[in-house]
């Protein structure tokens, strides 16, 4: 497809309302896409898009890349440091709030934790996460409708380092499912601030994408060849990096970057 | 699972997604659901069925839960409604794509079963078909389901070529040509091989032909790494072929938001690619080592171009902003300013002669003032408040130019002495007339200091020598008139004496100390708004760069630095030394730290809290900052002072059990900080050894330390000295330190190894390894 096409999809593709309120909506139904929203630790800025997507009712799940969970500590050398897979978000505030408790509430860290907790169980590691193993034993999980098959159709990374690891990783897995996925990196500051931001950015685009795949399903048969301009036939796949390009102008101070990758 | 018409849609798929559900629940279920849904899927349904069904098979046919042998029986059963659904289904995209996506997991399931079970011809006829229509739908083919087609001729190229057993055994990715035997009735090697090879040209043909097609080409990159890895027939092929290929051909074309995005995601995806093999063929010693030269100066390339065409428009940005805020043209005033304050005063200096002073009695302010301009000689300077005057006379002066304030100096000096010489006659004419002179004070070397008051009273009285200007400047100039008592003295004649300001209150060592972490904190408030320079935005300056060249992060920082180690140089040693004498004396001396230490230390703490924020980035912050800490120890070693301290070793330390704390695999910065520092210790080293307690980082530590031996040969000895600590006291390091030793030091390991056999022997403790090591 060509970019005058794109330009002349610019305005049918645009999405509604760009900001929701940090809260429960509606959930209109239909076909919705699978997310994955992954940052270093799986604490801050990924679980504030797994739980804004979550409320805007997404099949979600989401996972960390670094070595270990690394949250703040009472100095720059001294963080807290934790397994992924191993260690509940319930058993890190406990501890948290043993050792320090106005410390980690003047942080943050406490009133963070205590959001996760209510998300999921624990932090997950994303290069132990074995992609197309049923999730079915988290019907607790926040955004668990819709994911029971353990796949996702896009992944959100919150920080380029993230996207390199996550790249990475499913260059050496060799692509066993033969399962395209959409790996978007958005660069997130990693503060409570920063990630709520950036938490509202995710929801901007998925309701984008989401928007798209939605027109994609609606075309049904022979239909959707022959109608229209060949901006209404292109897929969901190729319509993708035009919802980034168009996202990035509505959120300009979160650089991001796309690939199309296999499980 | 039968379907009735009379079951609405919405109904059928709610029981297909409760039958879905089931066997993700129970994986034992897979086989029965499968074949339970297959007539309800087929060809004759509709598309929404059809749909799910595709999707369901490609789900099925991937999932990780199922072994082997249970997928080649569901395989099997699904192949000819995969085939049914490829051929009858000529329009809808998603069902396409999902039925290629199955056929691309089934094709080596199915190609493993026929290899051991040639008897069932017809299971290897309907795979072939299968294969036959995807290979021709893939032209033209409506872009999802190209996305698919090429995974599909990728799984197939990746069961027809020769494996060098390098990749995981799960996901059919294991089944390769190796398993076919030569004499197979239905399968020949050498056929399947050479279709391979026509497939992966064909796959390979979106980068030959330079695509802009940003999805084909990612699609394409993001599946080559397995083969370029395990597939070593296909590895040259590839590896030239994306070396040849320019993801950034898209630069040229207007940058339209898509337009970024479709070049940066293909400009990224190629470099992960490419360093994706760089890793893989350094760890592997892979025979396509020959590449790796040439893979890493593309990938640099590629960063460099990238860097050139997205920071061009990161620098006209960054100049707007700078307009916007008015620096550019702060900037600019100022030059002119400069250019204007230069030359000026220098031009009308010549011939604007500082007017001799009228004959007769002056006042104080009429000696100084050198204006011709009436309207500013008649300006009250007392109105304005001291401290504005006092801002004001400080940036005059900083501006001032040299030879403007010394003929100026110079004027006022020559006025001086002419009264200076005309106060003689002053004198006689007052012991003459009888005060009829002004007493205004003038002349110092006559008046006396008593008589002041007496002139007050008189001054009413005055003749017209003095107009009103020179009464009103007279009452201005009447509180500094204290001051004359310094002219009065003779000996001072009317030489400007030298002045010297009041001692400041002394200070002791808790309010030095407070004082100067506050002003060291005060360096490093600006760093937080100073603009941050993009990492590979400006050219290196190198040893070229000066402290304060430009008002950026990076030349602040280089302030910072310096006065970390420099701002007391030669005072540390003086005050130590004191210390110790004073130490000698009181048994508390040690309690006091010296106040010009205090300074530096509180910079260099946070310095270290800097740079540990955020220490990736900041790493060529430290590499800075130590090499500057070394240069100071080296200057102040050259002075030959005793007890100077050296601080080098010390940060170098503590910045690296900093680092530690966060290092994690991936963290190249490490072998990047050891090369850069200037110098290397024993010690410094020793912390990697930490490293080598985790099997993570331990490649890690490793790989730094071969660095070490390989690009800095000064520190090669004590680099393999540390290795050979490593090899002594860890185990598991044991293999790849050996590997590193008997190159590098042949015959030590052996060695090594004898030693404590020969320890053991002697029933000596294991603990002495270490020392032997040395």
């Amino acid at each position: 497809m060509d970019t005058a096409n794109g330009n002349a999809t610019t305005a049918s593709a645009a999405p509604a309302a760009p900001a929701q309120p940090n809260g429960h909506r509606e959930d209109p139904g239909g076909f919705k896409l699978k997310f994955c929203t992954v940052c270093a630790s799986n604490q801050n800025r990924s679980m504030e898009g797994h739980l804004r997507l979550a409320l805007a009712n997404y099949p979600v799940i989401s996972f960390g890349t670094g070595s270990l969970v690394r949250l703040p500590g009472p100095t720059i050398t001294q963080p807290n440091v934790y397994k992924f897979n191993e260690t509940s978000y319930d058993s890190i505030y406990r501890e948290l709030e043993a050792k320090d408790p106005r410390l980690y509430r003047a942080n943050g860290l406490l009133n963070m934790l205590g959001r996760n907790r209510n998300i999921k169980w624990g932090p997950e590691r994303w290069q132990d996460w074995q992609v197309g193993m049923p999730r079915v034993k988290k019907e607790t999980d926040k955004g668990f409708e819709g994911m029971e098959g353990g796949v996702a159709d896009i992944v959100i990374t919150c920080e380029e380092r993230c996207w390199d690891a996550v790249i990475d990783d499913l260059l050496n897995r060799g692509s066993p499912l033969n399962r395209a996925v959409h790996v978007i990196n958005i660069d997130i500051k990693d503060n409570h601030e920063e990630a709520s931001v950036g938490g509202k950015a995710m929801v901007d685009l998925a309701d984008s994408l989401n928007q798209v795949a939605k027109e994609e399903r609606e075309k049904v048969g022979a239909a959707a060849f022959d109608s229209g301009s060949g901006a209404a036939r292109a897929s969901f796949d190729e319509r993708v990096p035009e919802v980034i390009g168009e996202w990035q102008e509505r959120w300009p101070n979160l650089p991001a970057t796309w690939t199309l990758a296999w499980f | 699972m039968a379907s009735t018409p009379a079951v609405p849609i919405e109904e059928q798929l709610k029981q297909l997604n409760a039958a879905r559900k089931l066997a993700l629940e129970n994986s034992a279920y897979y086989d029965r659901i499968v074949k339970g849904v297959l007539p309800v899927i087929g060809p004759t349904s509709s598309i929404e069925l059809k749909r799910w069904g595709a999707e369901f098979l490609a789900e099925s046919l991937a999932t990780p839960v199922l072994s082997m042998r249970d997928k080649e029986s569901l395989t099997l059963s699904v192949l000819d409604t995969l085939k049914s659904l490829l051929e009858s289904e000529q329009d809808d995209a998603i069902v396409l794509k999902a039925s290629i996506a199955a056929a691309a997991s089934a094709y080596p399931v199915v190609l493993r079963w026929i290899i051991h079970n040639s008897y069932h011809t017809e299971a290897w006829e309907q795979t072939s078909a299968i294969k036959s229509r995807i290979l021709r739908i893939w032209d033209g083919a409506p872009a999802p389901v190209r996305l698919s087609c090429i995974k599909f001729a990728q799984r197939v190229v990746l069961a027809q070529t020769t494996s060098n057993g390098q990749e995981v055994k799960y996901g059919g990715l294991d089944i390769s040509l190796g398993m076919v035997p030569a004499n197979h009735p239905l399968l020949d090697p050498r056929l399947m091989e050479a279709e391979a090879t026509g497939l992966l040209d064909r796959m390979l043909g979106v980068l030959q032909d330079n695509s802009n097609d940003a999805l084909l080409v990612d699609a394409t990159l993001n599946c080559l790494s397995i083969l370029i890895r395990t597939r070593p027939s296909t590895s040259n092929r590839i590896i030239n072929c994306v070396l040849n290929f320019n993801p950034l051909k898209l630069a040229n074309s207007p940058m339209t938001p898509k337009n970024k995005v479709l070049m940066k995601s293909m400009e990224k995806t190629t470099r992960m690619l490419m360093i994706n093999i760089l890793k893989r063929h350094v760890s592997s010693r892979d025979p396509n080592n020959q590449h790796s030269g040439r893979v890493q100066q593309y990938v640099e390339r590629l960063m460099r171009s990238r860097a050139e065409i997205f920071d061009e428009a990161g620098r006209k940005r960054q100049l707007a902003d700078q307009a916007a805020a008015q620096y550019g043209d702060l900037k600019r005033q100022k030059m002119q300013d400069a250019s204007a304050a230069a030359p000026e005063p220098a031009a009308p200096a010549q011939p604007a002669v500082i007017p001799p002073l009228a004959p007769g009695p002056q006042t104080l302010a009429a000696v100084f003032t050198l204006t011709n301009n009436p309207g500013l000689q008649a300006f009250d300077a007392t109105s304005i408040p001291a401290n504005l005057v006092a801002k004001i006379v400080a940036r005059t002066l900083n501006t001032l130019d040299q030879s403007v304030l010394d003929f100026a100096v110079n004027g006022i000096r020559s006025r001086l002495h002419t009264l200076q010489a005309a106060a003689v006659t002053a004198a006689a004419q007052y012991a003459a007339h009888g005060a009829a002179g002004l007493p205004g004070a003038i002349n110092p070397a006559t008046a006396p200091l008593g008589v002041e008051e007496d002139d007050d009273d008189y001054e009413p009285n005055l003749d017209a020598a003095e107009d009103t200007e020179q009464i009103l400047n007279k009452l201005d100039n009447a509180p500094p008139e204290t001051a004359l008592d310094e002219y009065a003295d003779p000996n001072a004649a009317l030489g400007l004496g030298p002045f010297t300001l009041a001692p400041p209150p002394l200070i002791d060592a808790d309010v030095a100390s407070k004082l100067s972490s506050a002003a060291a904190s005060r360096l490093f408030g600006p760093l937080s708004s100073l603009s941050s320079e993009g990492p590979s935005k400006k050219p290196k300056a190198g040893i070229n760069r000066l402290a304060a060249s430009s008002y950026d992060r990076d030349s602040w920082l280089t302030v910072a630095t310096r006065l970390a180690t420099r701002s007391t140089f030669g005072l540390e040693e003086e005050e130590q030394e004191e210390e110790q004498t004073s130490a000698v004396k009181s048994e508390e001396g040690a309690v006091s730290h010296p106040l010009a230490s205090t300074f530096n230390q509180s910079i260099r703490e946070m310095l270290f809290t800097y740079i540990l924020e955020d220490w990736r980035p900041r790493i060529e912050v430290a590499v800075a900052w130590l090499s500057e800490e070394w240069y100071n120890d080296q200057l102040t070693k050259r002075t030959g002072l005793r007890n100077a301290p050296l601080h080098y070793e010390t940060w170098a330390l503590r910045l690296l059990d900093g680092f530690m704390t966060f290092i994690t695999a991936q963290d190249k910065v490490l072998t990047r900080f050891l090369a850069e520092i200037p110098e290397l210790s024993g010690e410094l080293l020793g912390r990697l050894k930490t490293l080598c307690g985790d099997p993570n980082t331990l490649g890690l530590a490793m790989t730094s330390l071969l660095y070490l031996v390989m690009m800095r040969p000064p520190a090669r000895e004590l680099a393999l000295d540390t290795v050979g600590g490593i090899w002594v006291e860890y185990e598991e390091a044991r293999p790849l330190a050996a590997k590193y030793l008997s190159k590098w030091r042949p015959g030590w390991v052996e060695q090594q190894m004898h030693l404590q056999a020969a320890k053991a022997v002697a029933g000596g403790g294991g603990n002495g390894a270490a020392g032997i090591a040395a």
